[in-house]
């Protein structure tokens, strides 16, 4: 996505001059803000009337019982419930924290999640962001969402709007086979069926929980949905999907269609500007 | 930490006033800096190595609550409800903020800034770009070194108009970006302060209950059955955050800090103890003109 505002001129040099010769002392020492987006970001925001006010965090940590990830049958459900509520709980303090702050939504979350054998973690960062237009009144509650500023921009072009972030995750045994069953396939190219049916039963009630809460909050859809699948590495016989998305619904009347430019670069293939010095 | 002048070797001094300039920066952000009317002059660097000996309160520490409290920083204390006295369990447990390990990696940190800046300032530089800041172990000793690096720049034509006679030196701005990254910094209407960084450490001594939901021990007597959440390792974790940025917050006064980065750690120091590090850095910038709408973006398809 490219700015429509006027690009770099020759006035850049007066306009550094300006800034390091007449520097302005802030009146008012209050309002500092915080943010981790970066200066194209905080641009994209601020082309749509939008500024970032605070970096927010949250954390939450939810215990598993020992013992419940070897042996069993279907769903590991305690495993399924405190993933669930380490999501909602860190989202909860997340949104709240942004709330206090004066925001109207959190952009750009990164979720760290971490599944271990006696613990799920769920701990997430991000910027939180209001309407420059401080008049605006908030409409619904306050949102979290993990897409970029930028993608947020493009989303509200659009016409649409952010509710929340949705996580679904489910973890499943693989049933173990028979004695006969395993000696038999030991020198067979065969379908482990008890793995891959493990896998779709997660896959299911997994995007199940993850729309169920987009429906909870009146979105029209999830977007921008990452999926981490497989294997727990800490027990054999135990498969696990985890969904996350953005859950959006349209806050126009219609879709706003962006239109994109096509362009055609005339740039060699090295990269310009690139800020290769930038940690 | 005030660093006297004479402190930089006295080869670095010669070699900075030799005449040709060193650089950090790409050619493609050389010449963006060119553009904006900034010469470099020089890489400037700054080091310090610091030594970890007094880290924590050890073994000795442990059991004589509330320890943390007499520092003044956040402490908060765990009591075991099942009125319990026996060697292998928890009866107590404390969070605290560790405000010497947070003081001496200031110390750190700020040496190698001052050196840095000193630097600088001997080549006359109004700012220093591209600032890259490393802390790494030494040696195996408990050594940890902490590097400032980035180009000191000037103005061009700007010292016979900007600095009356006789006024003392400013201290250069300095700022994580460079190229057209900070180009773009100007136009939006902001100009570098400083670049910040700060850590936070916070150390959790578990009682029997965080004990028993970390190890899955979530039985009847341990007043907790099947999934609840770990209060104490949630309040050490929301904790080391909010410690570190209610601190870059108040060192703004006014200005904005743009593109933090917040990293946190944590390490098993023994059984049931923990450390928690968080440190967050960010270019600090002041706001020198208005904020000029952009029109709204358009949406592009690269063919190539």
């Amino acid at each position: 996505m490219t700015s429509a505002a006027t690009p770099p001129g020759p006035s850049l040099s007066n306009q550094v001059r300006r800034a390091l010769l007449e520097p302005v002392i802030p009146t008012d020492t209050t309002t500092s803000t915080t943010s981790d987006l970066s200066i194209d970001e905080e641009l994209n925001l601020r082309s749509i009337g939008w500024e970032p006010v605070e970096l927010v965090s949250a954390v939450s940590l939810q215990s598993i019982p020992y013992g419940f990830w070897n042996w069993g049958q279907g769903e590991i459900e305690v495993a399924s419930r405190a993933h669930a509520a380490a999501f909602l709980s860190a989202t909860t303090r997340l949104v709240r924290e942004a709330g206090a702050a004066g925001a109207h939504g959190v952009v750009g979350v990164h979720i760290d999640r971490a599944v271990h054998p006696t613990f799920v973690e769920v701990s997430l960062v991000g910027t939180a962001v209001r309407p420059v237009d401080r008049s605006q009144r908030l409409s619904r509650g306050v949102f979290a969402s993990d897409l970029s500023a930028r993608d947020f921009t493009m989303l509200m072009v659009a016409g649409w709007e952010p509710l929340g972030l949705a996580s679904g995750a489910s973890f499943v045994f693989a049933p173990r086979r028979s004695m006969s069953s395993t000696l038999q396939q030991q020198t067979q190219n065969v379908e482990l069926t008890n793995f891959t049916e493990a896998m779709y039963s997660a896959r299911e009630s997994a995007m199940q929980r993850m729309q169920e809460m987009a429906i909870d909050m009146h979105g029209a859809g999830v977007v921008d949905v990452t999926v981490h699948e497989g294997p727990m590495a800490f027990a054999s016989h135990a498969v696990g999907f985890v969904a996350v998305g953005t859950v959006v619904r349209l806050a126009a009347s219609a879709h706003q269609s962006i239109q994109p430019t096509a362009v055609v670069s005339l740039d060699d293939p090295t990269v310009a500007f690139d800020a290769q010095t930038l940690a | 930490m005030s660093v006297p002048p004479d402190e930089m070797p006295e080869a670095a001094q010669r070699r900075l006033q030799q005449g040709s300039f060193s650089s950090g920066l790409s050619v493609a952000d050389f010449g963006a800096c060119l553009d904006m009317g900034l010469e470099p002059v020089g890489l400037v660097q700054g080091f310090c190595a610091m030594h970890w000996g007094a880290y924590s309160m050890g073994v000795l520490g442990r059991g004589v609550p509330p320890f943390a409290a007499a520092q003044g920083g956040y402490v908060q204390n765990y009591q075991c409800p099942h009125n319990m006295m026996t060697a292998e369990h928890r009866s107590w447990g404390q969070n605290y903020q560790q405000g010497w390990i947070e003081d001496a990696w200031r110390t750190g940190f700020n040496n190698a800034y001052s050196r840095r800046r000193q630097e600088a300032q001997s080549l006359g530089a109004d700012g220093v770009v591209g600032v890259v800041d490393a802390q790494n172990p030494l040696s195996d000793t408990g050594v940890v070194e902490f590097h400032l690096r980035g180009t000191a720049v000037t103005l061009r034509d700007a010292s016979a108009s900007s600095t009356p006679p006789n006024a003392a030196p400013s201290s250069p701005w300095s700022t994580f970006l460079a190229g057209q990254r900070l180009a773009k910094v100007f136009e939006a209407g902001y100009a570098p302060v400083t670049i910040v960084t700060s850590v936070a450490s916070v150390r959790m001594w578990s009682y029997c209950i965080t004990e028993f939901l970390l190890d899955g021990n979530n039985v009847p007597w341990a007043n907790t059955t099947g999934s609840s959440e770990i209060h104490q390792v949630v309040d050490a974790q929301n904790q080391v955050r909010d410690l570190v940025r209610s601190r870059v917050r108040s060192s703004l006064h006014g200005d904005a800090l743009l593109g933090a980065h917040l990293e946190v750690s944590a390490r098993e120091v023994a059984k049931g103890d923990f450390e928690f590090q968080s440190r967050l850095s960010g270019n600090r910038v002041r706001r020198f003109k208005e904020f000029e709408p952009l029109g709204v973006p358009r949406a592009t398809v690269r063919l190539s």
